[in-house]
């Protein structure tokens, strides 16, 4: 069974009176260990389509089975447990909370997951040491370059070894040879059996992947390998 | 998420807003303070009214006194020879639920003794008095029926009245001397035992100096009872008290107190139900007279101990709400800061219960945390207070009036956490991580 399987599904937002197709009938399957971009123009659903794939929305129709779970109508209760379980987000913001140290800003979704504190910090140690940030453990999110930063992000999604990591733009906040290296390390996970899956608006940064997906106007417009 | 965890992030929060978390406790600072407060005033003035029921004795006791009668009846009031040591030989004779009956004479007089004098209060009684007035020797013997029966000059003195003319003398030896009573001899047979609260018993003992109660603020419940100077009633009644009405019989003078003790509590109606026809009799149907039980007064001191103990919770409950409601306020501020926050935490995993927890743990927190400092003010505030302004019943704080203070404050701002906690956990995770 695939990873990712979506079948006719839509998702649909009323502003005011009118009603907004962001997602129209979308068939999708993406299988464990792809790496896969999705591209398309701001306004084209793909940062909808982001949203159900990462289990932070449901869809209003269709089927939308993700890592063995039937989601089509799902709580955000449910929403969130999978979320936690299976997927980590990297966000072109970094979006890490800026009170807490780095250790903390990684540990941050093994405390929704129950764990004790000690198993905490050293899980979140090591996946943070894995990253490059052995030195950096203790400092605040301000004190970290924007590289940095998104190796905390990077830290933080793996750190509960979800199968699915998805990244939202996450080279846009940084200069190109920043970006280089954050693109070799979803390569380098990639190549480590995950499945990842960029959302982008640049062509050029999905040709790292082997799978492009571009949506417009709601709607899969054609998939090519590049 | 373990409760814990979110104790942990409450309480950063509330360190890294360290002026704004003291605005938010400020109301339940005072809330709480105002509580405690009253509490231990209360609790004070409690101590010092039950004190005050032990030295006037337990509910056994009943004092006759006399009541105004009715203008209607007014004619009738001449009948009536009013309260009388006749109505306490009736009651002695007619009421066995009665145990003791003490009828008792009072009258101001100059008292001396070589090289001292003072102006007292002196009282004819009988020898129940001893037992109607709670009365413990310290040296000597009390009154008997021949000191009654042959209306010796002989007379029984507290403590402080032996302290006031014979100072420094040992109480054995004041026993046998001679005390002058408006110039007539009397001989002290007994010195009563000196009467004192327990607090002050355990400081003398203690060998702690106890605060003079006679001069400055005190009020002593016992300081009457010290300065007791008692002589037989019939002594009383020839030497001081016969001249003034030339045709008053012993029996027919007025009385100026009469208590007597019931024998058996279990038969308390019944018992006054045997005073009241008797002194029907004695007063010939005429209705000026009442039986004023300790039930009712220490009922009537109880009640308004605990009016008091209402008006100042109720005021420090109400501003202990209003201090909760500075924390929701707070609350819903810090929140709407914190969307972004909320969102990322949403997307790593978090459930609305777990950001609902965390708001209603930190809410709780400033509340204990302002409780408790509000406990502080409290102490230092009653401790300025025993200070410049010491009183008979100083306040008690008391484990109890600590913790349901406390309590209450941490109720408060569970209440008031309730309602932000409850819109931070209704955010969408996507519009929280879009938020700007």
């Amino acid at each position: 069974m695939s990873l990712i399987h979506l079948e006719g599904v839509s998702k649909f937002y009323k502003v005011g009176d009118q009603e907004i197709r962001a997602l129209d009938s979308v068939d999708l399957r993406i299988e464990e260990g792809e790496f896969v971009s999705i591209i398309g123009p701001s306004g084209s659903g793909k940062s909808t389509l982001m949203h159900l794939l990462g289990c932070l929305d449901a869809p209003t129709s269709g089927r939308m089975e993700i890592c063995g779970n039937d989601l089509s109508k799902a709580s955000q209760n449910r929403l969130a447990t999978v979320r936690n379980r299976e997927i980590g987000f990297v966000f072109q913001a970094f979006n890490l909370l800026p009170k807490l140290d780095v250790v903390r800003n990684v540990e941050l979704p093994l405390v929704y997951s129950g764990l004790r504190a000690r198993e905490r910090r050293i899980r979140a140690e090591q996946v943070a040491r894995d990253v490059g940030l052995g030195e950096r453990l203790a400092n605040r999110p301000v004190q970290l370059s924007g590289g940095q930063c998104q190796r905390v992000a990077i830290a933080r999604a793996l750190v509960n070894n979800p199968r699915i990591v998805f990244g939202d733009e996450p080279t846009g906040n940084l200069d190109s040879a920043t970006g280089e290296m954050i693109l070799q390390m979803f390569k380098d996970l990639n190549a480590g059996g995950k499945t990842i899956v960029l959302v982008t608006h640049d062509p050029d940064i999905a040709r790292v992947s082997r799978r492009v997906i571009e949506i417009r106007d709601g709607k899969i417009r054609r998939e090519y390998a590049p | 998420m373990n409760i814990l965890v979110a104790l942990q992030i409450g309480l950063r929060e509330i360190a890294a807003h360290k002026f704004r978390s003291f605005l938010s406790m400020l109301g339940i600072v005072l809330g709480v303070s105002s509580l405690v407060s009253t509490l231990a005033l209360t609790a004070g003035i409690e101590q010092g009214t039950r004190a005050f029921m032990q030295q006037v004795g337990g509910l056994e006791y009943v004092t006759i006194v006399n009541k105004e009668i009715s203008n209607e009846k007014f004619d009738f009031w001449n009948l009536s020879p009013g309260r009388t040591l006749r109505d306490g030989l009736a009651i002695k004779k007619g009421a066995p639920l009665v145990s003791h009956v003490s009828p008792e004479l009072a009258v101001g007089a100059a008292i001396s003794a070589p090289g001292r004098s003072d102006r007292k209060s002196i009282r004819g009684v009988y020898p129940d008095h001893f037992v109607v007035g709670r009365h413990e020797l310290k040296a000597g013997r009390f009154l008997t029926n021949l000191d009654v029966e042959r209306s010796l000059r002989t007379a029984v003195i507290g403590d402080e009245i032996a302290a006031t003319l014979w100072p420094g003398l040992p109480t054995k030896d004041v026993v046998g001397r001679q005390i002058k009573i408006n110039d007539r001899p009397f001989e002290v047979v007994g010195v009563l035992a000196k009467y004192e609260r327990d607090e002050d018993r355990k400081k003398r003992e203690a060998g702690k100096p106890v605060t003079p109660s006679r001069m400055g603020r005190r009020w002593d419940p016992f300081r009457q009872k010290n300065e007791s100077l008692l002589i037989p009633f019939s002594t009383m009644f020839y030497e001081f008290r016969a001249g003034a009405f030339p045709l008053d019989s012993m029996e027919s003078v007025r009385l100026d107190s009469l208590i007597v003790r019931i024998g058996d509590l279990d038969k308390f109606r019944p018992a006054l139900d045997q005073l009241r026809s008797i002194l029907d009799v004695t007063h010939r149907g005429v209705d000026d007279f009442d039986l004023e039980t300790r039930e009712e007064w220490f009922g009537r001191m109880e009640s308004s101990v605990r009016a008091t103990k209402m008006s100042g919770g109720l005021i420090a409950a109400i501003s202990l709400i209003v201090g909760g409601i500075g924390i929701m306020n707070i609350m819903l501020a810090s929140i709407s800061e914190r969307v972004r926050e909320i969102g990322i935490r949403l997307a790593v995993g978090a459930k609305g219960r777990d950001i609902f927890v965390q708001i209603l743990v930190e809410s709780v927190s400033i509340a204990f945390i302002g409780g408790l400092l509000g406990v502080l003010a409290a102490f230092g505030l009653l401790e300025i207070l025993k200070l410049i302004a010491p009183t008979e019943n100083s306040p008690i704080m008391t484990l109890g009036g600590v913790l349901f203070s406390v309590g209450f404050a941490i109720l408060s701002g569970f209440l008031s956490g309730i309602y932000p906690a409850m819109r931070a956990s209704r955010l969408h995770p996507i519009a929280a991580l879009r938020y700007e």
